[in-house]
């Protein structure tokens, strides 16, 4: 079930009864996941069994792979969890992909090979859960940690709703510790939680669904060479949607999290007001990148390689991490595109050690505002791939942001009124709060200010009336 | 961070947000407003789940917005002791919906296809898009999609703020109209007093509609826009119109060889709409082809004085006293004159 639907909140309360009953933790703990169980379920009861397919794999595999000292046999453990994890997100999440790349293939080599188009049905957050599993048996395999002796706390750890299907990504050691000790919030937490919540319902209903995605999708889906002027706009919109969509969902999920008593990780710290892309990286989907730093781009060396090899290694992974995010080779130029730019960057800096002084310093100076508008252009340059269904129509829109067409007017003045200023909103206030938190503002604010901003988000949320649209990011 | 500043915040916030929730509902209530339902993919799939009810306890309309005007569902249910099935949809072609129930093998009812030939012969570029989401939405409906649809359909029937297609921010930003730059398409907007839905997705107009023509001019500048885009569009090529033909009666004879039963319907319009109609569309190379190659019943409002007479006040639909009137000959023509048979049929 998604968070902004009716079901949800029938389904929260129920939750939150049941937690703070006078209960043991063991059973609180059952609850908790029979309710996680229920959550998945709610969208496509069969794709259960992939969830316990993972947590049993992961759960004997880290067992026995703590006590066995043969190398040999330690790797093959390694690679049982990987075939398995992997395995499923490849088939279910890549199979068409790896499927339509060999026909062309075929086809290019002259070879006359037609398959049938394949009728998958991606399981909802395959990609989220199945990283978070990973994390589990490279850290045992790494012997960073040891296994989980409790299935109880396993199964949470992979389940637990809030985050289970579009992050944060957790790692074992920020969730389980949690599952060892009875959690319940206070009254501020509960309402920290809450606020977050509606903050987080109101970036995805009223920002991302209402507002932005009308003027994205018209120009997106437009089959008319659009003008400069309207290639801006969808773009800028899409980038406001997707942000206000994920950001959104990771806020939800940590306010959810907090109202039960757990604390979630930060996903999202105001990204568009990065200077520079190692900056963004730090502060767009921080659980994705440092998932990948840790479990991808230091195995393969990292910076310990010399330089050619760490911009190898550099490269590789954000093209993982595009690949991540869908099956498309769009989507592998948009992570190219990113770890090109990283390289210019590190190669500047290197150099001269402009940006890395900027980024330590956190001064808000009109050379770090020029960076982070420039960075921003450069962040929308390549939401074009990552939007865009195909090159061509990717081509379409980039030559109407450049002017290299005389395209046409596509988007009303209202789409154009919407992207222009609630993204011209989105930079002012990651600019403005891009060295704090979300909660360190709201209590230094008054707090009729914040009750005001609070019944206002709220107001917008019932005025809005989208209630059911899915998050962005489940289809990754 | 512990001090109490959320907890008074939070107050205020609950203060306000009921305070102006509720006022904005009493100020739309006084001013008119009345309850209506969001007629897309959820109610759409709680109807199309209804199409397994036997034969002789249901009907199913398919069609555009005339068949949800034009038919009212209580009129019907009281004359034939009948479940009306409305799963005709505003603006789009009814072909996907005839598909469905042709490729589902357990549709073996009597089916109402209301032809508006515009939208059933499939020129209008997009007239496929919302019923196909339907049609998606139905076929993939999760459960907790399912609960959420009972429980918003309680708060519609109790909450008129919660009319998405007048009151929501975005019809509320549409409603704005500001001027678009030339060459920017963007459909008109229809006055609110138009066309409201109950749960059985019948639309009706308001008293105000009916006795306003200023609102029933609004509503003809619609259909004159309309119009001009329709000069843009060229016609079907033969080839085309000889498919879709091929694939309704493909579709047709699928059902029928189950045992359903079918009639094509063309519902009343009045005026330039009407003349634009049979100019595009004439009787003989449409309506008469459709019937003879499908060898169907069908019922055209032209060939029935009660139908004939009535008049559409912007041209298009009926008034909710008017389909009364509509229902009530439909239902007697069905009974008398094609041989449909009824549970109970009460009174004309």
């Amino acid at each position: 079930m998604v968070f902004n639907s009716y079901t949800f909140i029938v389904f929260f309360a129920l939750v939150l009864t049941l937690h703070y009953l006078p209960l043991a933790w063991k059973t609180k703990k059952i609850n908790l996941l029979l309710a996680s169980y229920l959550f998945y379920a709610a969208w496509n009861p069969p794709f259960i069994i992939l969830l316990w397919l993972s947590t049993v794999i992961d759960y004997v595999v880290g067992k026995k792979m703590y006590t066995e000292t043969h190398v040999a046999k330690r790797r093959l453990l390694l690679f049982i969890s990987l075939a398995g994890n992997l395995g499923l997100l490849a088939f279910f999440k890549y199979g068409g992909f790896l499927l339509q790349n060999f026909t062309g293939l075929c086809q290019l080599a002259g070879i006359d090979f037609q398959a049938a188009k394949p009728d998958i049905i991606l399981p909802v957050g395959i990609s989220f859960y199945t990283f978070q599993t990973l994390s589990y048996t490279l850290d045992i395999y790494l012997r960073r940690s040891e296994p989980e002796k409790s299935l109880l706390d396993f199964s949470l750890f992979v389940t637990f709703f809030p985050q289970l299907v579009a992050g944060p990504i957790v790692r074992p050691g920020q969730l389980i510790p949690q599952f060892k000790q009875p959690h319940t919030a206070t009254r501020e937490q509960m309402l920290q939680g809450l606020f977050l919540l509606s903050l987080g319902l109101f970036m995805k209903v009223v920002l991302a669904d209402s507002l932005l995605a009308g003027p994205a999708n018209s120009m997106f889906g437009s089959n008319q060479l659009p003008s400069t002027v309207d290639a801006w706009a969808g773009v800028l919109a899409f980038s406001g949607q997707i942000f206000c969509d994920f950001a959104g969902y990771s806020t939800c999920a940590i306010g959810i999290a907090l109202c039960l008593g757990f604390t979630l990780p930060d996903n999202f710290l105001y990204p568009y007001a990065a200077t520079g892309f190692s900056d963004f990286w730090r502060r767009w989907h921080i659980t994705l990148s440092s998932w990948l730093r840790d479990y991808l781009y230091i195995p393969l060396g990292g910076n310990r390689k010399g330089h050619a090899r760490t911009y190898i290694n550099l490269m590789l992974t954000m093209l993982l991490g595009g690949l991540w995010h869908g099956a498309n080779w769009t989507f592998v130029v948009w992570g190219g595109l990113h770890g090109f730019y990283l390289w210019i960057e590190k190669f500047i800096d290197d150099k001269t050690g402009l940006v890395k002084n900027m980024v330590q310093s956190g001064k808000k100076t009109i050379a770090a505002f020029t960076y982070a508008l420039f960075t921003f252009f450069l962040i929308n340059i390549t939401w074009v791939f990552f939007r865009a269904s195909d090159f061509a129509s990717a081509s379409k829109v980039l030559k109407g942001m450049f002017g290299l067409h005389k395209g046409e007017a596509i988007l009303t003045t209202l789409d154009l009124i919407k992207a222009f200023t609630i993204i011209a909103g989105i930079f002012i206030v990651h600019w403005l709060l891009r060295n704090s938190k979300v909660l360190t503002v709201a209590y230094k604010a008054p707090w009729w200010v914040i009750g005001i901003v609070w019944a206002l988000l709220l107001l917008l949320l019932i005025w809005s009336q989208e209630s059911t649209s899915s998050f962005i990011y489940f289809q990754f | 961070m512990a001090n109490p500043s959320l907890q008074k915040a939070a107050w205020l916030m609950l203060a306000i947000t009921i305070t102006t929730a509720a006022a904005w509902e009493i100020h739309l209530r006084k001013s008119g407003a009345s309850i209506s339902y969001d007629e897309t993919g959820p109610l759409w799939a709680h109807h199309r789940k209804k199409v397994y009810m036997p034969s002789e306890e249901a009907t199913v309309f398919i069609g555009s917005s005339r068949n949800k005007f034009d038919l009212d569902t209580k009129t019907w249910q009281d004359l034939t002791g009948e479940t009306p099935i409305q799963l005709a949809q505003e603006g789009n072609c009814p072909l996907p919906v005839l598909d469905d129930l042709a490729n589902d093998k357990n549709f073996k009812g009597k089916l109402v296809i209301d032809v508006t030939e515009g939208l059933f012969f499939d020129i209008f570029p997009g007239n496929r898009i919302e019923i196909n989401n339907a049609l998606k939405y139905y076929k993939e409906e999760s459960p907790a999609q399912k609960l959420s649809f009972y429980i918003n359909s309680f708060l519609e029937s109790k909450l008129v703020l919660l009319d998405k297609e007048y009151f929501s921010l975005s019809a509320k930003l549409k409603a704005l109209q500001i001027p678009n730059r030339k060459g920017v398409f963007e459909f008109p907007i229809f006055p609110m007093e138009f066309n409201h839905v109950n749960f059985e997705r019948q639309s009706w107009m308001t008293d105000r509609f009916v006795n306003d023509t200023s609102l029933q001019q609004q509503v003809q500048k619609v259909w004159l826009f309309v119009f001009d885009m329709l000069k843009n569009i060229p016609p079907l090529s033969t080839h085309d119109l000889d498919s879709v033909f091929a694939s309704i009666k493909n579709n047709v004879d699928k059902i029928q060889a189950r045992g359903g039963k079918i009639v094509f319907v063309r519902t009343p319009s009045n005026g330039p709409f009407w003349m634009g109609e049979q100019m595009v569309f004439p009787r003989e190379k449409f309506w008469d082809r459709l019937l003879a190659t499908t060898r169907c019943a069908g019922i055209h409002f032209t060939d029935y004085p009660v139908l004939k007479e009535l008049i559409c006040p912007e041209w298009s639909h009926l008034t909710p006293a008017d389909a009364v009137v509509h229902t009530k000959e439909l239902v007697r023509i069905l009974h008398e004159e094609k041989g449909w048979k009824f549970s109970t049929i009460k009174s004309r």
